[in-house]
């Protein structure tokens, strides 16, 4: 594994922190008490726990070494299914919605393992598939939810805690125990630090490299889950730009596209950064298309500064031997 | 004895390279092989197939996604990617019509157009070269930048073109038959395929693409060949998009969507390897056409458009399947 040990090394480390409360101090001065009231704060914690799954599967994945392309489309389509199929009762259509994000994940999996495919390719691929049977299961149109309890996981709120909160905080939990407690989440490290080495230190590297993407893809799906809740309806567009945001939240946090480095923690907090900065960027009045440019700048700056410093760390670990 | 063992071991040999062969061939001329199946299963479902005016407006139909995909096979060989041509072909578009009505004559708006098509290149490729980034991620995000900033020219709105001369290069045929795009997309093909067989720049493609490490060993200045290579790429998705606006008289700002995905498959589809160092134009057409044979097959067979995103999305996955099996033997 490679050790950034430099000033910038640091700096990536609390980047997430850093980033997080700049945003919440620029926005709070900026905009004062329209920004900092209890209205606005519950919202964009709503719309973090919302995202916060996806990007937390996407850090995993980046650790063990791949990337997964096809979360918005699994999001999508969870949505579909969990509102789709609602005539069988609430519990079976989670269950179908969940059932689906671990199967696009098992597939993800074996194609990057034992097909060896480049995983953005492999994953490309399945994010076409996906958003095709999107298609083709809503008919290019939004589908409405009937069972009015079913809005409560999404847009409820337990006294002033929204209901989603408290599922993003329990898989953050979860996964945090995981990653640094737990054998199989420390294997992901090792593999995406360094196959070679792992597979040479006896880690099982299927299994560390396959349970990534399945993870990734239930989490996605918990994510479509919740949307489809809060929304109480399904559209074919959801989850458009949730790879880019995604990618972007878990490098932000910490995790690089070398692989071996990141945390479930740092790419939570770089959801609630982007979140604040779309609710922010809102409550400015700036249109849609300066926001989609404004985080596609956002997500070039993170992929370009994460790569100056994988260079360095090369560099360096070349310089002292 | 030790003849013996010689002989065995040359007939050991000899069988091994027949085998390797015939692998090879099989590998490097599967989508040829893909091609003719489909036209001869093509011609036994539908007795309209086989028409003339069928297979005319087959090559019609991708002549825009062949352009596309020229660029993106250059790319490709110099193992790199571009995904923000889907929607470079939207600005490009946006820009050629926005300035048309403005007041100036289309074929400045066209010259324009390929300035910012090679403006584009240049970003993506001045962003790779000089962070040493993932390719496939900083375009994804400029791809988006540039939806963005076409969303932002057009409020999201179509565009229509207010000269009927710009619209003829799009629509029109030469003598009555052959369409005018049809013709720019083969003649670029063959000028790629000389490039990249004869020229300098074209075969250190290749060895970048097969070791970068040993081509900047070799004494290839790496990064001004990758740039070139960018720009060719946002060159070709200029044509495209000036052939599509053009087709169409109008344009909206994600005109090419999707078309990443299938310019992609359209150059591994002839057989471009995705680890880079192999491949070619004329490979890449006869990719594009499998892809037009199967698309026009669909339609035929009156399958639904959605269905067909999801069979593309397999066959692209079983083709790089294929490629890396096939590679690895």
């Amino acid at each position: 594994m490679i050790v950034i040990n430099n000033f910038f090394g640091v700096i990536l480390k609390k980047t997430s922190v850093f980033l997080f409360i700049f945003t919440i101090f620029f926005f709070s001065i900026v905009l004062g008490s329209s920004f900092f009231n209890q209205l606005t704060l519950t919202n964009i914690s709503r719309q973090i726990s919302i995202d916060a799954p996806i990007a937390i599967g996407q850090a995993i994945v980046l650790i063990s070494g791949g990337i997964d392309i096809s979360v918005g489309a699994v999001m999508a389509m969870s949505a579909a299914i969990v509102i789709g199929t609602q005539s069988l009762g609430t519990v079976a259509s989670i269950f179908l919605a969940l059932l689906f994000g671990v199967l696009v994940g098992c597939i993800n999996g074996v194609l990057v393992t034992k097909g060896r495919i480049v995983p953005f390719i492999a994953t490309l691929g399945t994010m076409s598939a996906v958003r095709g049977l999107v298609l083709v299961y809503t008919d290019q149109k939004a589908i409405m939810g009937t069972i009015p309890g079913f809005e409560f996981l999404g847009g409820g709120s337990v006294g002033f805690i929204p209901t989603p909160f408290i599922f993003a905080f329990l898989i953050l939990v979860i996964f945090h125990n995981v990653l640094t407690k737990m054998r199989i989440g420390r294997n992901f490290f090792a593999v995406g630090g360094d196959l070679d080495n792992a597979f040479l230190a006896g880690i099982p590297i299927f299994r560390s490299r396959f349970i990534p993407y399945v993870i990734s893809s239930s989490l996605a799906s918990v994510s479509g889950i919740l949307l489809a809740s809060r929304l109480n309806s399904a559209n074919p567009q959801i989850g458009i730009d949730t790879a880019l945001a995604s990618i972007t939240a878990a490098i932000i946090g910490g995790a690089s596209l070398l692989g071996g480095r990141g945390s479930v923690f740092g790419a939570f907090l770089g959801v609630a950064t982007l979140g604040t900065l779309s609710t922010g960027m809102n409550l400015l009045g700036i249109t849609t298309y300066f926001q989609i440019g404004i985080k596609s700048l956002v997500f070039i700056c993170v992929v370009v500064i994460d790569a100056i410093l994988v260079r360095r760390a090369i560099s360096s670990v070349k310089d002292s031997g | 004895m030790r003849f013996n063992s010689k002989k065995l071991f040359l007939n050991f040999s000899s069988r091994e390279s027949l085998k390797f062969k015939v692998i090879k061939n099989v590998r490097d001329q599967i989508s040829l092989i893909l091609l003719l199946v489909m036209i001869i299963a093509g011609s036994q479902f539908s007795d309209v197939f086989l028409s003339s005016k069928n297979l005319l407006n087959i090559v019609w139909a991708v002549s825009v996604l062949g352009i596309v995909a020229l660029g993106q096979c250059v790319l490709i060989i110099a193992c790199r990617f571009d995904m923000s041509v889907a929607y470079s072909i939207g600005l490009c578009g946006v820009v050629m019509v926005v300035i048309q009505n403005i007041g100036m004559p289309w074929v400045a708006s066209v010259l324009v157009g390929v300035f910012v098509g090679l403006l584009v290149g240049t970003l993506n490729g001045l962003i790779c070269v000089g962070t040493n980034a993932n390719p496939f991620l900083v375009t994804l995000g400029t791809g988006t930048l540039i939806y963005a900033t076409s969303l932002t020219i057009t409020r999201s709105k179509t565009v229509y073109t207010p000269f009927d001369a710009f619209t003829d290069i799009g629509r029109g045929k030469l003598f009555g038959v052959v369409h005018y795009s049809v013709l720019i997309f083969i003649f670029l093909a063959i000028m790629l395929e000389l490039m990249l067989r004869y020229s300098k720049f074209g075969r250190s493609l290749f060895v970048i693409g097969l070791n970068e490490k040993v081509g900047k060993l070799s004494g290839f200045s790496v990064n001004k060949i990758v740039l070139g290579a960018f720009l060719i790429c946002g060159f070709m998705v200029s044509i495209a998009s000036f052939i599509v606006t053009s087709r169409n008289g109008s344009t909206v700002a994600n005109v090419g969507l999707g078309m990443e995905f299938e310019s992609i498959i359209a150059v591994v589809l002839g057989g471009t390897s995705l680890f880079g160092g192999s491949g070619g134009a004329l490979r890449t057409v006869v990719g594009v056409l499998v892809l037009g044979v199967l698309n026009n097959l669909l339609i035929l067979m009156n399958v639904q458009t959605e269905v067909q995103q999801i069979i593309k999305g397999a066959i692209f996955l079983l083709i790089v399947w294929l490629d890396i099996s096939l590679r690895s033997k």
